[in-house]
């Protein structure tokens, strides 16, 4: 890496710090809104478990994976959720209304990425019990597997969790970005929340056929908590993780070619 | 040296139509149809470094268009373009350092907190110095005269107030270029001639490039040596302000009012743009004006009395006509 580029990413991040520490504040100005927050994502992640307890509790096994399993599975997708509403849900759900109204214009003037600044200006340390949460259910999880679970294993399973993460930002500003060139993209958001939230309540293990394909290449919402729990209980093979990181890594370049694409498509809004 | 160059530069929209009715819009379901918008067309432009140029024309006149194809924010469809060396839209970052740009309407401040917050915001986005941000940050301060309201929440700010921050965030990291679009709109007589002074300042001072979009007459007539009035996408007059107000701005609004209602017997020599019993509102041409005004206060007793320029759009759409008749 050359000494031009490390500057400039040391800036980017002294930017993306500088617009946490805006967010917080202005949080921080309301009083109810900020610890509302961590009240309202508490109780959301409650009633999860408890939706997951009523299907769970009835069976035990689902397509071949113990209950243990499937409470690991349930606490990494809580996890990833929680990262992803911590980071950057609230500022790419904005994205299609930025691009309708125009106020996407700011961000195009601006001399840091647009969509670096778009992803972390709605940061949500409101879902930060949630995350801790998850972990905690992870951990109840791996403890009733009763498998010897390495540190490396559980430093692997942190890292396929944010390569997930990623993967799951990518969907959402994909998903987001179609009004740069149709105006009424709603409703193919809305089926991509749809189907993530079909693959939260199910392993993608499940997932046979055609559907497969959908969930594992297509739309790969079935691998993003999958590939993680079974990494964890030592179920995941070599080219499937390599696959996985595959996947993300052409999910992230599509990505950025997207947003670029669609810059070019940008028409702004009259003033 | 040219900061700013254009040549035949276009902008056209593809936009929807379709006929009203439920009937209309289940036939745009299968068929669809577009019309092709023109909102600049074959533009040439130069702008020279340090210059302020005012960008005039009524509404949906290609304004707009035009800065935001000059900041990158929108791809031309044909012709060339060049700002302080880049290809705008390319978006690289080393040509966002070289300008700022201010939407009267769309504001770059954060409302739920201080001025201060999003000047330090703006330090980290345009990298600027710790020495420089503090030599600049006092410099407008002072200029603006604002030490007094830096730490207040933004959105308790008046309309004026919030104004002179959105310029100095803008003007913290040195910018070449300045594109200001109606920078002036809503605000009272008092904080619009105070904008005027401190723009004027930064344009001498710091030798900024300054591109001006406004309705307000008085900002152009102020602001601007140079002007250029664009209507329908394209480029009607380029030139001396003041020549363009004395070729075209032939008239001003007179409105009286009156003590008693009276008839007045001048009332058919002019336009009339409103005749209310105590209240007349007339176009008078400027070479007349003086000796109806002499007229008026020997003969009438009045309330109040007002004088104004006329409405830049009369003023647009007689360039645009290429006519001097006066439209009421």
């Amino acid at each position: 890496m050359n000494t031009h580029n490390k500057n400039y990413n040391r800036s980017n991040m002294r930017f993306i710090a500088a617009l946490i520490r805006m967010k917080l504040s202005k949080m921080m100005t309301f009083r109810l809104s900020f610890f509302g927050a961590f009240f309202v994502d508490g109780s959301m992640f409650l009633i999860q478990v408890l939706f997951y307890q009523a299907i769970y509790s009835k069976v035990d096994s689902i397509g071949g994976w113990s209950t243990s399993e499937m409470i690991i599975f349930i606490g990494t997708f809580s996890l990833i959720n929680a990262l992803n509403m911590m980071i950057f849900f609230f500022g790419t759900n904005e994205i299609p209304n930025k691009i309708r109204n125009g106020d996407l214009d700011h961000y195009l003037t601006k001399p840091v990425n647009s969509l670096l600044r778009l992803s972390f200006e709605s940061v949500d340390p409101g879902s930060i019990p949630l995350a801790l949460a998850s972990i905690l259910l992870v951990l109840y999880g791996v403890k009733q597997v009763e498998l010897e679970v390495t540190p490396q294993r559980f430093m692997a399973y942190f890292i396929i969790v944010l390569l997930m993460t990623l993967l799951w930002y990518d969907l959402q500003v994909i998903t987001r970005s179609i009004p740069f060139f149709t105006i009424s993209a709603n409703n193919i958001a809305r089926m991509g929340d749809t189907m993530l939230e079909l693959c939260l309540k199910v392993p993608g293990t499940l997932f046979k056929g055609a559907f497969k394909v959908i969930f594992y290449f297509f739309l790969p919402y079935g691998i993003m908590a999958t590939y993680p729990t079974e990494l964890i209980v030592g179920k995941l093979s070599f080219p499937e993780l390599i696959y996985g990181c595959f996947i993300v890594a052409l999910f992230t370049a599509f990505t950025l070619w997207f947003w670029k694409l669609g810059l070019r498509h940008y028409k702004s809004a009259s003033s | 040296m040219n900061i700013i160059e254009t040549r035949n530069l276009t902008k056209t929209y593809q936009r929807f139509t379709k006929e009203p009715g439920l009937k209309g819009s289940i036939k745009s379901l299968f068929k669809r149809e577009f019309t092709i918008k023109t909102a600049v067309s074959g533009f040439d432009l130069t702008v020279q470094e340090g210059e302020f140029l005012g960008l005039i024309g009524p509404n949906g006149a290609g304004k707009t268009t035009l800065v935001k194809m000059l900041t990158g924010i929108i791809a031309p469809s044909s012709g060339e373009i060049s700002v302080a060396g880049y290809y705008p839209n390319r978006l690289e970052n080393s040509f966002k350092q070289e300008y700022a740009v201010v939407m009267g309407q769309k504001s770059q401040l954060f409302f739920e907190l201080s001025a201060a917050d999003t000047f330090l915001l703006f330090k980290e986005l345009y990298h600027i110095p710790e020495e420089e941000y503090r030599k600049n940050l006092d410099y407008f301060i002072k200029l603006f005269g604002v030490s007094d309201i830096l730490d207040v929440q933004v959105r308790t700010l008046s309309l004026g107030e919030r104004m002179k921050m959105e310029l100095i965030v803008a003007l913290l990291h040195n910018p070449k270029i300045l594109f200001l679009d109606e920078p002036t709109i809503g605000l009272d007589a008092v904080a619009q001639k105070q904008i005027r002074q401190f723009l004027k300042e930064v344009n001498e001072t710091k030798g900024t490039t300054i591109i001006l979009t406004s309705h307000y007459m008085e900002d152009i007539k102020s602001l601007c040596k140079r002007c250029v009035v664009i209507n329908g996408g394209i480029k009607l007059y380029d030139g001396d302000t003041d020549q363009l107000f004395a070729n075209y701005q032939t008239h001003k609004k007179i409105t009286i009012s009156l003590e008693h209602d009276k008839t007045c017997s001048f009332l058919h020599e002019h336009v009339i743009l409103e005749a209310l019993p105590y209240k007349v509102t007339l176009l008078v041409k400027k070479e007349e004006s003086q000796e109806l005004l002499k007229d008026i206060f020997s003969r009438y007793d009045l309330n109040d009395i007002s004088i104004e320029e006329e409405d830049i759009g009369n003023v647009v759409e007689r360039i645009y006509t290429g006519k001097s008749e006066v439209k009421a």
